[in-house]
């Protein structure tokens, strides 16, 4: 799959706005409709914070061709892991959106989160 | 007590009070779900309203022996609430200076285009409409604002709701009507109850779910695959 996009940025809750205003953009490139794109942005927001949760310091966010639009939230670099007890219900959120999230780990620390949105 | 030995004995005995220290032990949940939906156009309160509904609504159908979490169960359920509320708010519109100006002829685009192309559109589609750029049309979302229908609109009181003229024709209702009853009648009995509980009766999903005895998720789905067939038929029978 061919990344049409890819955003990387230290994981600033400050940034996370600029983050959802390009997720916004690349939906309607897609053609998603507004709630769709509401929900892409909240995915995006959501797994971001699990990443950060978990120690990384930096993140990317890619965007790929496909039939829907494809997305991969990654960590990047190493740091202390936080345990939140907001995760949980971030993971049940991706679920009660998505239906299917795709989670990446190694050796139980989660890597990215994958999913595909769109009709 | 830990959180099952509270849910079990909530279920067996029904106390009330129980039942409120389960919703205070939880109305986080229903704030941290409010959150994450602020910058749609609804105030956060009224979010987090919709939310301790439903998060008291989860209490009562939770089954602890089914081996879920709370938290993981009551997700979904909040989530959906939500979103039926986005889907269901139709005596709001937003307040027109600057951004909320643009917001509000999105909001207004939107649901007309919704109309005409039998579908949600796309942020291009409300932009080519309004004549302003896709950038103009996703950022004025991040914005937030919305005032109630019922809200003076003039000086003699009158409300936006009674000032705003009602723009549907009266044929073309009949014409609606008869096209929407000859689609729902090729539905299976299940989708026609649905639609019925849902539609009618304008119940929640929740409630739906509940009188047909099967998951909000499921309704939720179902709802979504009916609405596509529904959308599908009327667009063969109005080409």
């Amino acid at each position: 799959m061919n990344t049409i996009f890819e955003l990387i940025f230290p994981l600033r809750s400050e940034l996370l706005t600029s983050v959802r205003l390009a997720a916004g953009g690349m939906c309607a490139l897609k053609g998603l409709d507004i709630e769709q794109t509401e929900d892409c942005k909240v995915c995006i927001t959501e797994s971001l914070l699990l990443l950060k949760h978990r120690g990384y310091s930096s993140a990317s966010v890619r965007f790929f061709e496909g039939e829907k639009l494809s997305v991969r939230i990654e960590g990047m670099g190493e740091g202390e892991a936080e345990e939140s007890a907001e995760d949980e219900i971030s993971l049940a959120l991706l679920s009660a959106l998505l239906g299917e999230v795709g989670m990446t780990e190694k050796g139980g620390r989660l890597l990215a989160v994958s999913f595909e949105i769109g009709s | 007590m830990t959180e099952s030995e509270l849910f079990q004995r909530y279920r067996e005995t029904g106390d009330r009070e129980l039942r409120n220290l389960i919703a205070e032990k939880y109305l986080y949940i229903a704030a941290i779900l409010a959150k994450k939906f602020v910058g749609r156009g609804v105030e956060y309160d009224d979010l987090y309203q919709v939310a301790s509904l439903a998060l008291l609504k989860g209490i009562d159908r939770f089954d602890e022996r089914k081996g879920l979490k709370f938290s993981t169960f009551i997700t979904p359920t909040v989530t959906g609430e939500i979103k039926n509320y986005f889907r269901d708010r139709s005596r709001l519109v937003h307040l027109p200076r600057k951004v909320s100006e643009l917001r509000a002829a999105v909001k207004k685009t939107a649901d007309e285009l919704t109309e005409s192309l039998g579908k949600r559109p796309t942020a291009r589609e409300i932009a080519e409409k309004l004549g302003v750029s896709e950038e103009e049309v996703l950022s004025s979302q991040e914005a937030g604002g919305v005032v109630s229908l019922d809200r003076p609109a003039d000086e003699e009181g009158m409300s936006f709701y009674e000032v705003i003229p009602d723009t549907d024709d009266v044929f073309d209702r009949i014409d609606t009507h008869d096209a929407i009853s000859a689609a729902v009648g090729e539905l299976s009995e299940d989708e026609r109850r649905l639609v019925g509980l849902r539609f009618t009766e304008e119940l929640s999903q929740a409630e739906t779910a509940r009188r047909m005895g099967v998951s909000q998720m499921y309704v939720s789905r179902m709802e979504r695959k009916v609405l596509e067939k529904l959308r599908e038929r009327l667009r063969k029978s109005m080409a």
